[in-house]
């Protein structure tokens, strides 16, 4: 029984753990698969780029380098830092996404980004950490049947609304609809009750007709192409019709590397980005696709299985959290470029260019190590050591 | 030691190993601590495993969706389209011709070759030959673009377009595998530069940029069926010859010439000139690619003279009506004087065989600027023209419509339209009223619209007789073609500057000619856009001098071609004895052509 030994030890409990155990601690299968998955990447880029490292995929890969020790560094600070500070950097967060919608840059006809100098910062993606963070603290101090009670739902409610209202208007309906899932998602495995999920639901398809005329043009086109893409084959239709196209003369293995004609001959929009998978598919394949979805389910085991192994509620809800963030990604992506759902701009987590993006999925896999690491320390309500 | 340092000898090693730890450890907890917080644990694994099976559904069906697109869908996208079997070439096989108004050919396709290269396919060493040995067969290729474009592991290298058959002989002789030929079409313009602003051009992809090519693109491509024009090619090419002859000799910057169908509206010709060869339109100026005849609008001067008659008619002043031109009109700070200044009062037909401005500004004003606004909008020169052509001008209407805009436009300033609207208005005037849209493509006159009713049957009988005034004794004498009675009128407009104000030496002339105008069946319209003084024009450069010579021989040539019989004319039984005679009509054609209203 040397399960028991570990579950027993006082010093686990109380995490007290030096440095190197730590780092022993760390799962490295996992940070192999995280890094196995971001090198896919850099491989699709160095292809989507012609065959060269420049313009996409040496800037990815150093951005790699940076989130490999972000997330490593992440793993090895202790959960109690995490849980303390919840709040303090969903205030952070927040209040960036406040200055985004002032003065920040507007790229693309959107107004998302922050310029830091050195780094064009997207507060709404590391908004989906922040706000992982401070539903799992919260719950996490809550009794059981506190959970069961409706005011006590507001707080929550009001934490996830606000940044969603902000990321809307930015706007982004992608990001603003990965906020809501992720912070229900959260709720849910905290225990609150279905009842409330269904009436939320249904306030929420009650609004869409309302929500509607807040939609800008392209949103509306967007929502109202997807329905039928052939409607307009050269405008809005275009993105999806191609990707398709691509999809379909990619076949069971594909064209070959750096041999798909739809996107080196510039068919297919935004190949470095949100299609990049359209573009793995039409290289590789079926197959290709179907290792990198078997990939991404593998990571996501992963997240479950840590979740599962935890043995304090604040790290089970940031290690479901952060997967569901994750899940969210993949799925919308993909099922974006297959024509299952409307356009939305979601990036493919760690194969897609883009840094915020990536950096803010490396930390999520350092705050799940993090969770593993710290998996039987025991914590108060308020993250402190109470045994 | 045991306990923390236990799990150091097995770390956490393999994907799914915790699974199988948890798979071991439910049990001994809920029993080993019973309290509130297992239990919110023990609801969250139940959960997780709802959220679980949610994800997992959410991955079969993107899988499934993989598949379904990647390898059941066969929505006819081969995996590998090679250019000769890509469907969108067999349809553009099928661009029809375009012919005029006899079936004469204007634009066909000619079926051709083009060189493509798989480099891929194509040896080490056969490359570079091909580099070396190909811009000896081509010319226009030279080694370096070969090398720069052959670069190894291309699939489909176009090297150039449109091969002759013995050019593809030669290269299928050189051996070189990865060297192949493209079916292709060229459209050919059989008449080249003759019908260039009529029938347009295509671009490399056989899509219509210009002219009835781009206007009937769909129509085109889509039928084999020939599209029939009302141009006929014998007079499109006596009307380039004499306006080229006109442009060169009058060394003007370019130039106009329409001939249309009176009854009809038909375009039975149309040159702008400079032009361009429709196979080259790439590499024509931006200037011989501009259609002077329908796109550009210009003040056209003396020739809206005719408009001003005839609203003058319209409002039903007599002919007789005198009014005075002794002394300029000052207005503002604008004075309008005469060019050939009688300095007494005119009647109406003197006004327009002497082209007085003063006496038109009088004019305009009796009638008034609202009813000349209503009757130039009825004439349609208010308004773009409605035309085939892509290439259509809108007109340049002034904002408000003051005095002084009603008295510069009587005679043609400060109201520019396109040469088309001119003609396609005076064809309605001298047909007995009726406006009919222009048109490029053959009518018959049988099933053709009605037309509108603009102006009336004996106003225009009235109106023709002033236009042959104007041969007879004005600035349009030497557009008389013996027997074909000629009527018409001059314009000379100094040209606007870009900044504003008018060039004192620089002027487009004009002459707008109805032939017979006893009976109008056609009618000429010659422009030219700056011409020069020359030896023979005694120093003046106005439209009598240079436009109205060259509509002359417009006329002597297009003519015979259109079957009007040159016959001796009289005014008798064509007009009135009382608009003769107010008009001043020579009765016999006599001798003296330049006795009548010196």
């Amino acid at each position: 029984m040397r399960h028991a030994h570990e579950f027993s030890s006082p010093r686990l409990r109380r995490g007290e753990l030096s440095l190197g155990e730590k780092f022993w601690q760390i799962s490295w299968s996992l940070v192999l698969l995280v890094t196995l998955t971001g090198c896919v990447g850099l491989v699709m880029l160095y292809s989507a780029a012609g065959g060269d490292w420049e313009p996409w995929a040496d800037r990815q890969a150093v951005r790699l380098m940076i989130g490999f020790v972000l997330m490593v560094g992440i793993a090895v600070v202790d959960i109690r830092f995490w849980i303390r500070n919840a709040y303090t950097f969903y205030a952070v967060v927040l209040v960036l996404l406040v200055a985004v919608e002032i003065r920040g840059t507007i790229g693309m006809g959107a107004q998302r980004w922050i310029d830091l100098g050195f780094f064009q910062l997207q507060p709404s993606e590391v908004m989906k950490l922040a706000l992982v963070l401070s539903l799992a603290r919260y719950y996490h101090s809550a009794h059981p049947d506190d959970v069961r009670r409706l005011p006590f739902l507001i707080p929550p409610a009001l934490m996830t609304l606000v940044p969603f209202a902000l990321v809307l208007k930015q706007p982004d309906l992608g990001t603003g609809l990965m906020l809501v899932a992720g912070a229900a998602a959260v709720s849910w495995l905290a225990g609150v009750r279905i009842w409330v999920f269904a009436l939320a639901g249904i306030a929420g398809l009650g609004a869409i007709p309302v929500a509607w005329q807040f939609l800008h043009d392209y949103q509306k086109q967007r929502v109202l192409t997807f329905l039928n893409p052939e409607s307009d084959p050269l405008g809005s239709g275009y993105h999806i019709l191609q990707s398709k196209i691509a999809l379909g003369s990619g076949g069971v293995f594909g064209k070959g590397y750096m041999n798909g004609t739809q996107a080196h001959l510039n068919f297919l929009p935004e190949k470095q980005t949100d299609f990049i998978f359209t573009m793995l598919a039409e290289e590789f394949g079926m197959v290709g696709g179907l290792i990198l979805l078997s990939l991404y389910v593998i990571l996501l085991i992963y997240g479950f299985a840590i979740a599962l192994r935890c043995r304090h509620q604040f790290g089970r809800l940031v290690a479901l959290g952060v997967s569901t963030m994750f899940f969210l990604y993949v799925f919308i992506n993909i099922a974006m470029v297959m024509g299952l759902i409307p356009v939305v701009g979601v990036p493919l987590p760690l194969i897609s260019y883009g840094g915020t993006a990536l950096l803010n999925l490396m930390m999520g896999f350092g705050l799940l190590l993090c969770v593993f690491v710290h998996r039987d320390v025991q914590m108060g309500r308020r993250g402190g050591f109470d045994d | 030691m045991i306990g923390p340092f236990k799990t150091r000898r097995r770390p956490f090693a393999y994907p799914g190993e915790e699974i199988r730890l948890t798979g071991d450890t439910p049990s001994p907890r809920p029993t080993r601590e019973p309290d509130a917080s297992t239990k919110g644990l023990e609801t969250g694994r139940l959960r997780l495993l709802v959220t679980a099976c949610l994800f997992g559904l959410a991955f079969s069906v993107i899988t499934g969706r993989l598949v379904q697109l990647m390898v059941l869908s066969s929505t006819g996208t081969s995996t590998v389209a090679t250019p000769s079997e890509a469907p969108p070439l067999e349809a553009r096989m099928a661009r029809a011709d375009i012919v005029d108004r006899n079936g004469l050919v204007l634009a066909t396709n000619l079926p051709t070759v083009n060189l493509v290269a798989d480099t891929r396919a194509v040896p080490e060493r056969d490359l570079m030959r091909a580099i070396r040995v190909l811009p000896t067969l081509f010319p226009d290729l030279t080694s370096e673009e070969l090398a720069d474009r052959l670069v190894p592991g291309r699939a489909f290298v176009y090297l150039r377009r449109n091969l002759t058959p013995i050019e593809q002989q030669a290269v299928n002789d050189l051996g070189i595998p990865g060297l192949h030929f493209e079916r292709a079409e060229r459209r050919v313009y059989p008449a080249g530069r003759l019908v260039a602003h009529v029938v347009g051009a295509t671009d490399i992809d056989n899509q219509g940029i210009a002219g009835i090519e781009d206007a009937f693109d769909d129509r085109l491509s889509s039928s084999e069926k020939p599209l029939r024009l009302s141009i006929d090619l014998r007079l499109q090419h006596a009307a380039h010859q004499v306006l080229s002859d006109a442009i060169d000799h009058f060394e003007a910057i370019g130039g106009a010439a329409l001939v249309m169908d009176v009854h009809t509206a038909e375009v039975l010709a149309m040159v702008s000139l400079p032009d361009y060869e429709p196979e080259k339109i790439g590499e024509a100026s931006e200037d011989a690619r501009f259609n002077r005849a329908t796109l550009g609008v210009y003040e056209l001067g003396s020739v809206f003279k005719v408009f001003n008659t005839a609203l003058a008619l319209d409002a039903g002043l007599p002919l007789t009506d005198t009014f005075d031109a002794a002394k300029p009109i000052r207005i503002a700070r604008f004075t309008i004087t005469d060019f050939h200044p009688e300095r007494r009062a005119l009647s109406i037909p003197e006004i327009l065989m002497h082209s007085s401005n003063i006496g038109s500004a009088r004019m305009a004003m009796v009638v008034g600027p609202e009813r000349q606004q209503a009757f130039l909008k009825r004439m349609g020169l208010l308004d773009p023209i409605p035309f085939e052509l892509p290439e259509v001008g809108r007109p340049l209407v002034p904002q408000v419509w003051r005095d002084i805009n009603a008295m510069t436009i009587s005679f043609g300033h400060g109201l520019s339209v396109t040469p088309l609207h001119l003609i396609t208005g005076v064809s309605a005037l001298i047909n007995g009223g009726t406006l009919h849209p222009p048109t490029l493509l053959k009518t018959d006159p049988a099933t053709m619209p009605p037309g509108q009713k603009v102006f009336s049957e004996q106003n225009s009988m009235r109106l023709r007789a002033m236009m042959r005034l104007v041969v007879e004794g004005g600035s349009g004498r030497n557009a008389d073609v013996e027997g074909y009675y000629v009527g018409g009128k001059t314009g000379s407009a100094e040209k606007q500057l870009k900044g504003g104000g008018y060039a004192k030496d620089s002027v487009l002339t004009s002459f707008i000619a109805g032939f017979p105008i006893s009976d109008p069946q056609y009618v000429v319209l010659v422009i030219l856009d700056d011409p020069k003084a020359v030896k023979g024009t005694y120093g003046f450069r106005t439209a009598g001098w240079n436009a109205t010579p060259a509509a002359g021989r417009l006329i002597a040539e297009v003519a015979p071609l259109l079957g009007v019989t040159p016959t001796h004319h009289s005014p008798e039984g064509h007009f009135d004895a009382t608009v003769i005679r107010q008009v001043g009509l020579k009765v016999e054609d006599g001798e003296d052509k330049h006795l009548a209203a010196r």
